[in-house]
Parts: C-alpha cells; structure tokens; sequence
C-alpha cells in the first residue's frame, strides 16, 4: 500500500498552499452567507434552503475541486517533484491513487468544515433541523466534489505540462458545468435538433437522463435520496416522486453515474499517465 | 551478481536517437564512471533503468530485475539521485527525509543522514529558500536512506563547491567501502578520475570507451607532451624519426613534442640532451580531458579518433 507515502507527503505539502487555504476559506464564506441570509429572513425552511444551496455548490464546488487538483500530476511532472516520489518505492499507479485520495481529503475536508458551521447556523436560526438528512446531503455534496477530484486528476495524470492541464481544466469546466446543463445549445437540444431532422420524437425521459449523465445533473437529482415529497412538488421535481418514474432516473441510478465519473477519468489519466515518458 | 545489465538498450525520440543499442554492465562494488558531453545519451540511459523513460527497444535489469516490469523492487534497494529532481519548496530538509524513511520502512534517523551530507544547520528551513548547492546536498540525502544496495546518481556534483566536491568523494568512497555499488554520471572529468574503479565513455548515444581510466589511458596512445627549453635551437634535431613522437612544434627556444609511449618521453628527453644543452624541462601526462576529447571528437585532432576507441571496447 505504498500510495500511503504520496497521501502523507501531498498532505504535507498542501496544508501550506495559500490557494487551496483561500478556495477553502471561499466556500465557507459562501456557506455561512447562505445559511446566515436565508435563516435571519423570516421562516426558514432546512430542505428549501438546502435545494438552493444545491445551486451554490453546483457553482463553487467544481471550480474549487478543479483548482485543487488540476496540478496534482501535471505540475509535479513539469518540474520534477514527481522524481522524488518515483525514486522511491512508488509506482506510478501509487502517484495518480495517492494524489486522488490527498486531493479529496483536502477538498472534502474544507466542504465539510463548511457544513459543519453552516448546521450549527442552521440549528440556530432555523425552528426545524432534520441532522440525518442534512448530513445526507453534505455527504452527497462531498461525493459530488470527489468526482470533480476525480476527474482533475485524471486530467492532471493525463497532461505532461501545467498550461495543458489548466486548459483541460478549464474545458471540462465549461463542457460540463456549462455547455451540458445550463447553456442554450446542450447536448438535449442537440438531440432534439437531430431527431426532428429524421422525423422523430425524443421522450421526456430519455432528455432527463442525458440531462442526468453530467455530474452536475446526478448530483442534483441525487437530491430526491434525501428530499421529502413536499420539497420534490415545490421544487418542480416531479419524475422525483413520479412511481412510473424509469430505473434510469432514480436516485441509486444517480449514484450509479457519479460512480462512473469518480472511477473512469483516473482510469483514463492513469492509462496515459502510465505509458508517457518523464521528464 | 550484476548490478546494472543492458542489453540492446535504445531509446528514440522521434527523429532522434539518444541511445542506440547499449550493451553495459556494471559488477557489483564498484565505482562505476558514466562519462559523456551534454547530450551524449548518459540520462537517457540512467532514466530508462529507472523507468521515468520507455525504452525503444532493448532491456535493462538493475540489481537484478527487470527495469520495466520490477520497479518496485528496484526502487527498495536503489539509491537515487535523478536529473532535473526538483524537491518540494514548501517542506522543511528534515521532513523530506522523514518521508523518504518511511517510504522506504527504513532505519535511518533523518538528522544523521542531513548531517552526513553536511546540512545539520538546515534541517528546520524550507527547501525554496535552498540554494543549489544545498539542494544537491539534501537530493544526495535522499540517495542515502536505507542503505542501498546500488547508488545510482546523475551529475550528482553539478552546484557543489570544491569543498562539497571533496566530501562528495569521501561519502562515494565510504559507501563503496561498505559494499555499495555506485553508478555515477558526470561531464566533470576530474570527479570521475578521482574514485571510479571504471569508466564508460557515451558520445552520441553510443558506449565509445569502457575501461579502467589506466587501461584507457594505455589504450588511447598518447603517452603525454613534453616541453623543453633549449639555449639553442639546433638545425637539425630530427626528432621526427624517433618511435613514438607524434607531433614536433618549434616556438623560438620551446621545443613541444607529443608522445605516444612514456618511453618516446624519455628518448626525446635523452636525444635533445645530446644535440642541445637543456635549461628547463616540463612533462604532462595525458590528462584524462584530453582523453575524454578524443573519444568524444572534441579533441584538436578530431575526426581519426572514433577508430581508436572501437579498438578499446573490442
């Protein structure tokens, strides 16, 4: 289990990295704002507020997991930390592994922190606090940066320079966080356009599962794992409690998908990673 | 036991071909010389035994084992100093070292090794703030943990002072003394003539010379130059028909006659005294950078040369 020396060196290293202290410190200012902004405001509802704070982690949390770990590899190859670790009992398999696991402690440490103190503004302010489903979707959250972890490393593992890593950051930033869920032309439209030039029709389902297969769209309609029914109509969500609702839009189904985007980018990465010459 | 073995080693970079079908072994215990200019191949050779580089074609095993498919045992029991090794400017000399002991499940105590590369003073400062100079010394360091079995180490002396030079050869001299094989490069001649056993000489991808630095000497042909000052010039001198004078140049009262042979040395010495009267007399021997030059072409004579170091390897 030699990847335990790079966890124990990147941990080391990491803690004194003023970028990844100050995204940190960014997400909890972030979180506390919220929770202290929607709690001081009349009667507060915990699942209302923590739909709207999906919206919040669907912009931060990427841009924080991608900035975190994009270097991971990519950097230490470029200048030549990387042989330090690969002169010792380190396989390169240890590196992309260690580097994965450093990288989402350090992220996932710094969003649950932030939850931590936004549950204690939560029991403050809010007249009604369910812990269990609020720690269920912290731990859904966490999940949703590690894929993003995930996937920056692979990234990282993949490139050779820090300038390709950065523009592949950057591309799957864009690509999934705003061409695939929030931007006018998306790959729905793309079917849409596609299946009306060859005279057929796309159903509903089968949108809301291309809408679902980006992290983004799995993590947001993971959401119905912790939701109450009530939150699902005021929200919109109706394929959330819909009982002829198809497998493929379920909640475990969501999980299904995120676990796809935690495995395969380090798999890819890894592969590349594995074959290239340092250095 | 071999400590390091290639057999055919090649490594092309698209069009270039920066090692070509190197055939090296290296016994166990010795001090082993990897000497090239710039470019000769002598890191691309070292980072395939250590799998940063894919060899073309060709295999290498270290210690042993495969060099491609037994990293991890390689890893245990070699010592490395790599290329272009760049250590993490955020940590402290003392917790680089803490890591590689545990890396390694070795027994070292950081602080003897820091002291034995002579950094006691630094254990507690963070690396960024190192000069060159300390950054070779800690990398040196971190060869040492757990007592390798093999040092491998590239230009491990490029940013030393003459001083850390001098502690650089007692540490390689101590460690070989311990049975430690090491395998060294360097384009610094001197350091490679002061403690390698043997040497190997890369030029242009290729293992030109291989031998004891006696042997090659032996083998290189020139025995040495020889500078005498006369009172006089006679006419004839006819040096030229002596065995083993390679090469005569006049410069008013300087006589300069290259020698193939220490003995052409002595004849010329004896000759000249008997036509002329002697007032000074000087003799170098072949140093070991006029060696190097004629192996790698970068000699005055050039091109002729390559010739001579076939015979050497044959």
């Amino acid at each position: 289990m030699s990847f335990v020396g790079v966890v124990r060196k990147d941990l080391l290293d990491v803690r004194r990295s003023n970028l990844l202290r100050g995204i940190g410190l960014l997400y909890l200012a972030f979180t506390v704002l919220f929770f202290w902004g929607t709690g001081s405001s009349g009667a507060p509802n915990m699942y209302l507020s923590l739909w709207s704070m999906t919206a919040v982690a669907v912009l931060i949390v990427p841009l924080i997991a991608l900035v975190a770990a994009y270097l991971s590899v990519a950097g230490e190859r470029q200048s030549g930390n990387l042989k330090f670790l690969l002169s010792y009992p380190n396989s390169r398999r240890d590196v992309v592994l260690g580097k994965l696991i450093a990288r989402s402690i350090v992220v996932g440490g710094a969003i649950a922190f932030a939850y931590v103190v936004g549950l204690a503004l939560a029991l403050y302010y809010y007249p009604d606090v369910a812990v269990g489903d609020f720690v269920a979707f912290v731990g859904l959250t966490l999940l949703y940066a590690v894929v993003y972890v995930s996937i920056a490393v692979g990234l990282s593992a993949a490139t050779g320079t820090r300038s390709r890593a950065m523009g592949g950051a950057i591309g799957v930033w864009f690509f999934l966080n705003v061409f695939w869920n929030a931007f006018p032309i998306n790959p729905n439209t793309i079917i849409e356009f596609v299946a009306n030039r060859l005279g057929t029709s796309v159903s509903q389902n089968l949108k809301d599962l291309v809408w679902s297969l980006s992290p983004t769209g799995a993590y947001m309609n993971s959401m119905q794992l912790v939701f109450p029914d009530s939150v699902a109509q005021q929200t919109g969500q109706a394929t959330w409690i819909d009982p002829n609702a198809p497998f493929y839009l379920d909640g475990w189904f969501m999980l299904v998908i995120l676990a796809a985007w935690l495995v395969i980018p380090p798999l890819l990465g890894y592969w590349r990673f594995q074959r290239a010459d340092l250095g | 036991m071999v400590a390091i073995d290639t057999t055919a080693l090649t490594k092309r970079f698209k069009d270039v071909t920066a090692v070509d079908e190197l055939d090296l072994r290296i016994e166990e215990g010795e001090i082993f010389g990897f000497l090239g200019p710039n470019g000769a191949g002598k890191s691309t050779t070292i980072n395939m035994l250590l799998d940063f580089h894919r060899p073309t074609s060709g295999s290498a095993t270290v210690l042993g084992y495969d060099a491609q498919d037994e990293t991890d045992a390689i890893r245990r029991r070699v010592g490395v100093l790599p290329e272009g090794m760049e250590l993490y400017g955020r940590l402290t000399a003392r917790e680089h070292l803490k890591l590689c002991v545990q890396m390694k499940d070795a027994a070292d105590d950081p602080d003897a090794v820091l002291d034995r590369v002579g950094l006691n003073d630094a254990v507690n400062r963070p690396v960024s703030g190192f000069s060159k100079g300390m950054a070779q010394r800690l990398a040196l360091g971190i060869a040492l943990v757990g007592s390798p079995d093999l040092l491998i180490l590239d230009e491990p002396t490029s940013g030393l002072d003459p001083n850390g030079i001098q502690e650089f050869r007692d540490l390689l001299r101590a460690e070989a003394e311990s049975g430690t094989t090491v395998f060294f490069s360097s384009h610094v001649l001197s350091e490679v003539e002061a403690v390698c056993d043997r040497v190997g000489i890369m030029n242009e991808g290729s293992l030109v010379a291989l031998d004891t630095i006696d042997n090659l000497r032996e083998h290189a042909g020139s025995g040495g130059v020889v500078d005498l000052t006369l009172e006089s010039v006679p006419d004839d001198l006819s040096l030229g028909q002596l065995a083993g004078v390679t090469d005569v140049t006049i410069d008013g009262t300087q006589l300069h006659v290259s020698c193939a042979t220490p003995q052409a040395k002595i004849n010329v010495i004896q000759h000249v005294d008997r036509v002329s009267t002697v007032t000074g007399i000087v003799v170098e021997e072949t140093s070991l950078e006029d060696l190097f030059n004629e192996y790698t072409n970068g000699g005055r004579e050039g091109s002729g040369e390559t010739e001579r170091a076939a015979e050497v390897i044959a």
